[in-house]
């Protein structure tokens, strides 16, 4: 298991009794891997990108509807998501690390919705904000909504309320930045993580 | 339709292209190329002619291209369409020949959850209707649901209903100057318009506990009295909101950049706007003095003084103009509320379930983008029969292919903010 | 709160004096229409500030007209244009609501319109507005407007087959024979390849041999659904 970052620097990778890492003076760790008196410490460069990925998360500016206003007025002034280094909202999903889905997902928006979230590089991170996104909200009975957008698409945090006020979206996206350094150096396991879409018919790519 | 101003002289791309292609063809020997026709460049975001027959007389109109014309996409994800609306952008060069709005990516069948809940639940529905005029929303079915049920809230519940849809009008006025500098490209005003906002909605969460979507209303009164957070809240505000709108009012009104991209754009005459169906602000902006709360006055707006504003010009400027007028206006309105607020009851007797006699009634009310209204049927039952909304911003962007033909694309955005539409409304 | 009961700055100040309700009672206005509309009218009724009545669906235009252009009545806004479905058996209505600055009163007019044959005129001539709402109407409940020439799906994408908000359209939780019951909406996304919309049915309705007063789709054996969704 990676550490979570205050305790000893763990190298899960290295294999029990390697010879090479002894003859630098390392040892094995109680809680598993090794640690010692190396000063170069060999890991992956994913550890290290991810500690910093998470201080800078990059917002898509993609709003579906009501929700998307309390996520400006998260982003303006009063509330400051600047200060947890998300303050450019990028216009392109190419430029873009997170998807806040802000609003109610219907049938018709669940198409190019997921072609936005196919359009983002990986590591990529989903937060659902809204009961809307999470479970159908407050629209569940109606012909047209999609009940929660996981039916659709992976999503890593979710943030209930109708809408959430900004301090929870706040507190979801210091969630997030806990998940991502948790992770770190795990980002792969996204590309296969479920539920996935399944292709639809007539669907174009 | 209206056709392209034959004066605008713009070199055609694509045969600037063509002639390209032939000279380095016939540099490198080759055989002059074929015609491309059009719509065959694949870009990012053109969009395809349908490859059925047309189903409308105005579909073939829009999706027939002339030489050198071609369809663009922007939407349902971009940046500045207000939310999500797609729109279908027909241009020669840079400048917009027709635009066809497609509409339904937001569409949640609020209707219908309405005519399928009791008429209290009905007033949750309606809340993320238009959501930057959440008051304004519950307005109107209480008006028509009173008028069912055949009671009148107590005269303080008129009063503080008055109060807090000024309230809502003043934030979401503030809010459109805000979306108008931005799609210009000003990012300062919109900071500016959501600490406004965001103080405003902390004093009506303190009345009504929630922040966004307030759910005040009730069928005969409001939920709560005015608690003494709520009056400190509104004495602060109202000490400094002037500061505020005069601080956003004084770097945009007379910003060259502004003024050149508003001033002769997007011209409404009223009989346009009349036979369009557009209301509200946008409709006064043009001269026509029609204003609900004049017009048919509901609450306690024949109790109050207050003139119709209107502009001359009908452009996007004085529908900015008309805003900033009408926010001065609103802020008056509150005043004058606070000052005869009578004591009382906030609330009728009324129960629970309520089950009205079979009728039907039509209540209107002023929302910050036009005339909003509710007509409900009732047959005898606990929910409504029929509950049927009309929403201003959603006819008003039939005003669109008539104002943007002529005009740049950059400037298409402009005028559409200048309108004010918000997409909850739009598709209900 | 001594800020807050600051006298008043003047009105006037901030805008033209204009007012627009001109005095008229609700009685001259419905002696003015019926000498107008004569037998067009039928089931006058009137509310606190409402005056309502019903015409014949194929008469709409004439009598729009004569209240939009007769310079005693002269409803030059059309303020809401609904539609109302009367349920299986019974019969749409499309609901004009129609604004003044003479009278004080709303005029509602209702026209009938058959619910095995929804078909009625247009209105777009007399206002373009109209086709917005039109749309929707037709996108909602199935009722053709004769003349609107883009009566096109406006919400749901064009290959959908239902009209939600016919009363024999129920809701998924409410009954589990509904129309929607068993499909899966994301089935059919709207995607932007418009190709595959070829073989979609095309929008005009089916003639009313084929659907006479038809229950929405999937009801077997055409058995008419009552509307479960309404408890009483
Ligand atoms: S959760 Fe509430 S506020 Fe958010 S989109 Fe849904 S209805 Fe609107």
């Amino acid at each position: 298991m990676p550490s979570d970052g205050n305790g000893p620097i763990i190298i899960p990778d290295a294999a029990q009794g390697d010879e090479l890492l002894q003859q630098f003076g390392m040892e094995e760790h109680p809680q598993g891997g090794f640690h010692g008196l190396l000063e170069v410490i060999p890991t992956k460069a994913d550890y290290v990108l991810d500690l910093i990925r998470a201080n800078s998360l990059w917002p898509l500016l993609s709003g579906l509807s009501c929700c998307a206003i309390e996520m400006m007025s998260t982003a303006t002034s009063v509330n400051d998501i600047d200060r947890f280094g998300m303050f450019p909202f990028r216009a392109s999903p190419r430029q873009a690390d997170v998807l806040i889905v802000a609003g109610t997902l219907t049938t018709k928006m669940a198409g190019p919705l997921v072609r936005l979230w196919e359009q983002m590089p990986e590591p990529k991170w989903c937060v659902a904000m809204g009961t809307c996104t999470t479970s159908g909200g407050r629209f569940k009975r109606s012909y047209s909504v999609v009940q929660g957008v996981d039916r659709v698409m992976p999503v890593d945090v979710y943030v209930p309320g109708c809408p959430p006020r900004p301090e929870g979206l706040i507190y979801g996206m210091m969630k997030l930045h806990e998940l991502v350094k948790q992770r770190r150096g795990e980002w792969r396991t996204y590309v296969d993580r479920g539920p996935q879409r399944t292709r639809w018919e007539g669907d174009v790519r | 339709m209206t056709k392209i101003d034959p004066d605008i002289r713009i070199p055609d791309p694509i045969e600037l292209d063509r002639i390209e292609e032939q000279r380095l063809r016939s540099v490198a020997g080759l055989t002059p190329a074929q015609a491309i026709a059009g719509g065959e460049y694949a870009g990012f975001d053109q969009v395809g002619i349908p490859d059925r027959p047309p189903q409308t007389e105005r579909e073939r109109e829009v999706y027939t291209l002339d030489e050198g014309e071609m369809l663009i996409n922007m939407g349902p994800q971009h940046p500045s369409t207000h939310g999500v609306m797609r729109l279908v952008v027909k241009v020669r060069g840079e400048v917009v020949v027709d635009i066809d709005p497609v509409l339904g990516y937001l569409h949640r069948g609020i209707e219908k959850l309405c005519e399928n809940a009791t008429y209290t639940t009905v007033l949750t529905y309606v809340d993320p209707m238009d959501y930057l005029s959440t008051m304004h929303n519950e307005h109107a079915p209480a008006i028509a649901f009173e008028k069912l049920y055949g009671i009148r809230a107590p005269k303080r519940a008129e009063y503080i209903r008055a109060l807090v849809v000024e309230l809502n009008r003043v934030f979401s006025h503030g809010l459109m100057m805000g979306f108008l500098a931005l799609d210009m490209g000003g990012l300062t005003p919109i900071l500016y318009s959501f600490i406004n906002r965001d103080e405003i909605v902390d004093m009506l969460s303190a009345i009504s506990g929630q922040r966004m979507l307030f759910n005040f209303f009730r069928v005969g009164g409001v939920n709560w009295d005015t608690n003494d957070e709520f009056l400190s809240r509104l004495g602060t505000w109202r000490s400094h909101v002037m500061k505020n709108i005069e601080m956003n009012e004084w770097m945009i009104t007379d910003n060259e950049i502004f003024r050149a991209r508003t001033i002769n754009m997007g011209t409404l005459s009223g009989k346009q706007a009349i036979d369009l169906g557009v209301t509200g602000p946008n409709l006064r902006a043009s001269g026509v003095p029609f204003d609900v709360r004049k017009a048919h006055p509901y609450s306690i707006y024949n109790e109050l003084e207050f003139d119709v504003i209107t502009q001359e010009s009908g452009d996007s400027y004085a529908r900015y103009l008309q805003r900033i007028a009408e926010i001065k206006q609103s802020i008056n309105l509150i005043d004058q509320i606070v000052d005869k607020m009578p004591h009382g009851p906030v609330q009728a007797q009324v129960p629970g379930i309520i089950r009205p006699k079979p009728g039907r009634a039509y209540g209107a009310v002023e929302s910050p983008r036009g005339l909003y209204s509710v007509y409900a049927i009732s047959d005898g039952g606990p929910t409504p029969y029929r509950f049927r909304m009309r929403d201003p911003s959603f006819i008003t962007l039939q005003a669109m292919p008539v104002l943007m033909p002529g005009r740049l694309v950059a400037d298409t955005m402009a005028i559409m903010a200048s309108l004010d539409p918000v997409m909850g409304g739009v598709d209900k | 709160m001594a800020h807050l009961r600051r006298s008043r700055p003047a009105a006037d100040a901030l805008g033209r004096r204009r007012s627009l309700s001109a005095p008229a009672a609700a009685g001259s206005l419905v002696r003015i229409l019926t000498e107008r509309l004569g037998n067009d009218l039928h089931d006058l009724w009137t509310d606190e500030d409402t005056v309502e009545f019903q015409i014949d669906g194929s008469r709409n235009v004439d009598v729009l007209r004569t209240l939009r252009d007769d310079p005693d009545l002269d409803f030059f806004m059309l303020a809401d244009e609904a539609a109302v479905d009367y349920g299986p058996g019974a019969h749409f209505e499309v609901v004009y609501h129609l604004y003044s600055d003479k009278h004080p009163a709303w005029v509602r007019v209702r026209a009938r319109v058959d619910r095995s044959d929804p078909r009625i005129p247009t209105i777009t001539n007399l206002w373009k507005g109209a086709e917005f709402h039109e749309r929707e109407a037709y996108d909602m409940m199935g009722i053709i407007f004769e003349g609107n020439r883009d009566l096109r799906r406006i919400y749901m994408s064009p290959d959908y087959r239902s009209f939600p908000q016919r009363k024999d359209f129920v809701l998924p939780d409410d009954a589990a024979d509904s129309a929607a019951a068993g499909v899966n909406p994301l089935e059919r996304p709207e995607t932007w390849d418009l190709s595959r919309f070829r073989d979609a049915p095309a929008v005009t309705f089916p003639p009313s041999s084929e659907r006479p007063d038809a229950p929405a789709e999937g009801a077997e054996g055409g058995e008419t659904l009552a509307d479960k969704s309404r408890p009483r």
